[in-house]
């Protein structure tokens, strides 16, 4: 009897790891001449900023096809370009969202690992917010009081360089109140933080006109200069998890956030963005360009899987919908800064003859 | 008896002893998953580790007092600076164990020792399965717990008594994972207190004592043993615990003991670390192998420890 | 004489008292403990009641067929792509006819959630013969209009420091007047996979994952454990490797369950390359883990079976394994079972070791078979439980009393066939 019943559990075992993945609808076994390894599922890693509006359309995509749902993972921009050029194969991703544009050095790396045709797709813009609970008031700060509280080094005052011991946000700027500096942000995986440090980090660091010359000389200093981050407790390395943060805000009334423009607008009723050099961090602003934190979010498509994997052309349709990131679509409900019509027919017709990237 | 009756005899007994020996060899086999496990953990753990520790020495990884792993990753980013001193985590992980063995011991020995000595068997038979469901929660609901409950409760009463109270303190987390080790130092120390020989009991009674003085003159320091072998037990217990702290502790080290700030454990980190970039060539995340590898030496330890001191007192009174 | 009288019996008065406040010390500790399961159990009910119910608006659809199929192709894919927002407009237009402008209308569009317009693809898809015809419907409501009926935003608050404004309030009134706005049982959060948006994210993918997780778990550690117990207990003789087997076991038992996660990784993804985020992986982790405790359980009921058994058994010539197999396994089995189904619920309610296999990522499909990609309960609460809609509070809160639920059940299953089925000997 232990025996019949231990024979029938190795049986069923069997059976039900054999269960799942095979079944294909026939209508994709017709259109795409898969091979019968592959897994039929789109595999997407990638920036935490893209991931609400990666997940919303994967989500649609899924109700309203017959393709599986998109597995979505949120590892960072970096982290997920990592991945994303890793290799071809099952494995290994086959989208990646980011918050900045890939670099010249990770497309190197993806051809050492055979992937040469990489399809590059906009998504639309977003801006970076430093937000704080509305527990609390609003603060003004200037792109020259982000690089004080924040980088790792300061100016002393007479050309050199001194260890950031600024603790209060006084000590930066006596214009600002006497809370102490607690930040949290993205750690060096996250595309949010590149594109931070490139643009608010930078943006304050070059306001000191002997930085600002630094850079035509030593640029590898220069930049060493202004993208170092300070590691004490005033910075918080809070993690991939922007929707954490928000939470971590509403706790603690005295720390700032930074995350993208769609995770203030999603939680508006609990957290307000600082104003940056006087410009508060609103749609139009960031859709003018005129918020000093703004940038552009893409993702990658490995050409060479659009014909091995079922629904990865779909998914690029359904994203590339005016319904999807139309100036009216889903996406903007959820924060995302459209592009503008001619931009988005542009690359909406770019990306579905799936052309490849050429970086200049 | 007939020539085909004994062949018949002599080759059933042959079958059957083929039988047998198959049969033991399958049983020796399944045992043998167990080492097969544990030589699976060791090497995983020690393989990663030692990859680590040829880019990150070992002095510093066990005696910096900084740690800052997120190091950029790739050549054209400016990341952290890469500090792999494992002290902040471990004082971060003693500080919240601390704090839950100060809630769970009194609790939880009080309640074995009422249970076992004074309690009806009536009040037994309702009070002992419901601190077996305490003890049955899944961790993660006790994270939740003490991240969205206990957490905002604290830092409220704080900053109402004037004090600032992390919402990540470490007395949230402390405080909700001695909640969680209030069964299992209970149902240990059961144990040990039933333990102690009747006649221990009788001598006592019969020399004129109450019941209390029994139990606190002779019985409790018959068993110390035995009830210092359970809080190690429950100290490793706290120490390996991940989603509470996960979800309730702070993610930047900090080399404190105060209570009320945010610290992070070794078992956060682990999580930080491995969820999201995963590159098996850079010391990020290799660091959590070390990391982890440390912490199985250190409850291994623990438990080591633990039972030998529980095994020498089951012994004296056995 | 009086003297030590009065003495002996103050000092036996200071003696029961002293008794009696320690027997009240054992009693506050177990209130205290007690006290704490209750509040977290309410604290936790508190949250999550209200998530077994959901808002639905009822409109009257006219399922025009021009908008949805005017090539009368009747293809389902199609019917599910078509767009059914301007039927719905239109609908909801008939009901508050005051909204002229067009920002307004897609506000008021807004009322629904996001997914009512799939439901209606599916729901035609599944039906086209209602093409052409009117019929009324109920919709899912979005998150912050089944917030507001549920009492959970406070209208009285300004306005911007909440989602749902005036305007939205106005118009939820008037469906309100009209009957078109109920709350009403919560099939959702069975029936559906996770979601971006909180009012269709439900727990049927996260417990289906579990539930393949832990047959993989049981179908591993069950056979494997008992298997060990016996050869424990029966058949090896005193020696080093059994002895050392006994140590690995019992060290097995207290390694952290976070450190079989990283077992997990390294060496059943990394080296053996299993599909990743599968229960198939986070079974067998589930049974590494769970292994040691089976044996350990299996262990006592076995050497509680009495010799004489086994004597009997072998005095009639029943061989070793007859004797085994035959007699004292089936006689033990009711206690292994309780012994398995206890080492089960505390695997049900794991999450660090899934964590690190990588069961974290955003799943909407139903999982099929183990080796498709799912998560598990309680992950599922761990990823919900970082967002900060209020909506999924509230969900979170329910996942976790359905998973209590299942944990209670399995205990409860446990003590029962304990009790029933165990033997004095």
């Amino acid at each position: 009897m232990l025996k019949k019943s231990l024979l029938l559990s190795l049986m069923t075992f069997g059976l039900t790891a054999c269960g799942g993945g095979d079944i294909k609808p026939d209508s994709i076994k017709s259109e795409v001449p898969a091979s019968t390894e592959s897994r039929d599922q789109i595999k997407i890693v990638g920036s935490s900023t893209v991931y609400p509006f990666a997940t919303t359309v994967a989500e649609n995509f899924g109700r309203s096809t017959s393709f599986k749902t998109p597995i979505v993972e949120s590892t960072g921009s970096g982290g997920g370009l990592k991945l994303f050029c890793s290799g071809l194969g099952d494995n290994h991703p086959d989208i990646t969202n980011a918050s900045r544009r890939i670099k010249a050095s990770e497309v190197e790396r993806c051809a050492e690992n055979e992937i040469f045709d990489i399809v590059e797709v906009k998504v639309g813009y977003d801006g970076i917010v430093m937000a704080n609970s509305r527990k609390s008031n609003q603060m003004n700060l200037s792109l020259k009081d982000v690089f004080l509280a924040l980088a790792k080094d300061v100016p002393d005052g007479s050309g050199g360089l001194k260890p950031n011991s600024y603790k209060t946000w006084n000590d930066v700027n006596p214009a600002l109140s006497t809370n102490k500096i607690e930040v949290m942000g993205p750690p060096p995986t996250s595309g949010t933080r590149d594109a931070f440090v490139e643009l608010a980090m930078e943006g304050g660091c070059k306001t000191f006109d002997w930085i600002k010359a630094l850079k035509k000389t030593d640029k590898k200093a220069y930049k060493s200069l202004c993208h170092t981050i300070r590691e004490d407790e005033h910075f918080i390395e809070a993690g991939e998890n922007d929707n954490l943060i928000v939470q971590k805000l509403n706790a603690n009334p005295n720390a700032l956030g930074i995350f993208g423009f769609s995770f203030l607008e999603q939680n508006a009723d609990s957290v307000q963005g600082s104003t940056i050099d006087a410009m508060p961090p609103t749609f139009e602003n960031i859709a003018e360009g005129s918020y000093p934190v703004s940038r552009s979010l893409y993702f990658y498509v490995k050409k060479d899987n659009v014909n091995k994997i079922p629904g990865i052309y779909e998914y690029l349709a359904e994203f590339m919908s005016d319904r999807a990131s139309g100036p009216d679509g889903y996406l903007a409900e959820k924060g995302l800064i459209p592009m503008n019509l001619d931009e988005h027919s542009e690359w909406k017709a770019s990306v579905l003859g799936l052309e490849p990237l050429m970086l200049n | 008896m007939r020539p085909q009756i004994q062949n018949e005899l002599r080759r059933r007994n042959r079958r059957n002893q083929i039988k047998e020996f198959v049969i033991q060899g399958v049983l020796i086999a399944s045992s043998f998953v167990a080492i097969l496990t544990t030589i699976g953990i060791v090497a995983s753990l020690v393989f990663e580790a030692f990859r680590f520790f040829e880019k990150i020495p070992l002095t510093e990884f066990l005696f910096s007092l900084e740690w800052s792993p997120q190091t950029a990753i790739r050549a054209d980013q400016v990341g952290a600076s890469g500090k792999f001193g494992v002290i902040p985590l471990l004082t971060g992980t003693l500080l919240i164990s601390f704090i839950a063995m100060l809630v769970a011991t009194p609790l939880g020995l009080l309640s074995a020792i009422y249970l076992a000595e004074f309690a009806k068997a009536k009040t037994r038979d309702i009070v002992k399965p419901l601190l077996e469901l305490l003890a049955g929660i899944p961790t993660v609901v006790y994270g939740f717990f003490a991240a969205l409950v206990v957490a905002p409760i604290i830092r409220a009463t704080g900053s109402g008594a004037g004090f600032d109270i992390s919402s990540e303190s470490a007395l949230a987390a402390g405080l909700v994972m001695g909640v969680m080790l209030i069964p299992f130092i209970s149902s240990l120390s059961d144990d040990v207190i039933n333990a102690v020989p009747q006649a221990l009991r009788d001598a006592s009674f019969g020399m004129g004592a109450t019941h209390e003085e029994t139990v606190t003159k002779v019985i409790i320091p018959a068993a110390t043993p035995g009830i210092i072998g359970s809080l190690l037990l429950a100290i490793s217990r706290a120490i390996g615990e991940t989603m509470i702290v996960v979800m309730a502790a702070g993610l930047a080290a900090n080399l404190t003991l105060n209570p009320f700030e945010a610290v992070t454990t070794m078992t956060v980190q682990i999580v930080t670390l491995l969820t999201g970039d995963q590159e098996f060539d850079s010391a990020k995340t290799l660091a959590a192998f070390a990391i982890a590898l440390f912490l199985l030496i250190l409850t291994l330890g623990l438990n080591i420890i633990a039972l030998r001191i529980v095994d020498k007192y089951k012994k004296k009174y056995a | 004489m009086p003297n030590y009288i009065l003495s002996t019996s103050r000092q036996m008065a200071k003696r029961h008292a002293r008794e009696k406040r320690f027997k009240w010390y054992g009693r506050i500790a177990i209130f205290i403990s007690i006290a704490f399961l209750v509040f977290m159990f309410s604290a936790i009910i508190f949250r999550g009641a209200s998530a077994f119910q959901q808002t639905k608006i009822s409109l009257d659809i006219n399922f025009s067929e021009s908008i949805l199929d005017p090539s009368s192709s009747r293809d389902p894919d199609l019917l599910k792509r078509a767009n059914y927002k301007p039927i719905v407009v239109e609908s909801l237009l008939s009901v508050i006819p005051e909204v002229t402008e067009r920002r307004d209308r897609n506000r008021l569009y807004k009322l629904l959630s996001t997914g009512a317009v799939f439901d209606l693809g599916e729901k035609v898809a599944d039906d086209p013969s209602i093409l052409g015809k009117s019929k009324k419907v109920w919709l899912l409501a979005s998150s912050e209009v089944d917030l507001f009926m549920k009492g959970k935003i406070d209208p009285n608050v300004s306005e911007d420091l909440r989602r749902l404004k005036d305007r939205d309030i106005e118009w939820i009134e008037i469906l309100k007047s009209e009957g078109r706005i109920k709350k009403k049982f919560n099939k959702t959060l069975f029936t559906n996979g996770d979601s971006r948006e909180p009012e269709m994210a439900g727990i049927l993918g996260a417990a289906i994952g579990s539930f393949f997780s832990l047959l993989v778990c049981f179908l591993i550690a069950f056979p494997l454990g008992i298997l060990t117990a016996v050869y424990l207990e029966e058949y090896a003789k005193k020696n080093f490797i059994t002895d050392f087997i006994e140590v690995n076991i019992n060290n097995l038992a207290a390694v952290p369950s976070i450190v079989f996660g990283l077992l997990g990784l390294s060496i059943f993804l990394n080296f053996f390359h299993l599909p990743r985020s599968t229960p198939l992986v986070g079974g067998i982790v589930l049974a590494l883990m769970t292994l040691p405790t089976i044996i350990i359980a299996s262990r006592s009921i076995l050497r509680s079976i009495p010799q004489s058994i086994r004597d009997a058994a072998l005095g009639l010539g029943a061989s070793k394994t007859q004797t085994t197999f035959h007699h004292v396994v089936p006689l033990a089995m009711p206690g292994m079972l309780t012994g398995t189904i206890l080492g089960m619920a505390r695997a049900l309610g794991e999450t660090a070791p899934l964590l690190m296999i990588g069961m974290v990522a955003f799943i909407v499909d139903i999982p099929k078979g183990v080796t498709d990609v799912a998560t598990s309960l309680p992950v599922q609460i761990f990823l919900w439980a970082d967002s900060p809609e209020k909506g999924f509070v509230e969900r979170t809160s329910a996942a976790i009393m359905v998973l209590l639920a299942f944990l209670i059940l399995m205990n409860i299953c446990a003590v029962y066939l304990r009790k029933r089925l165990e033997r004095r000997w």
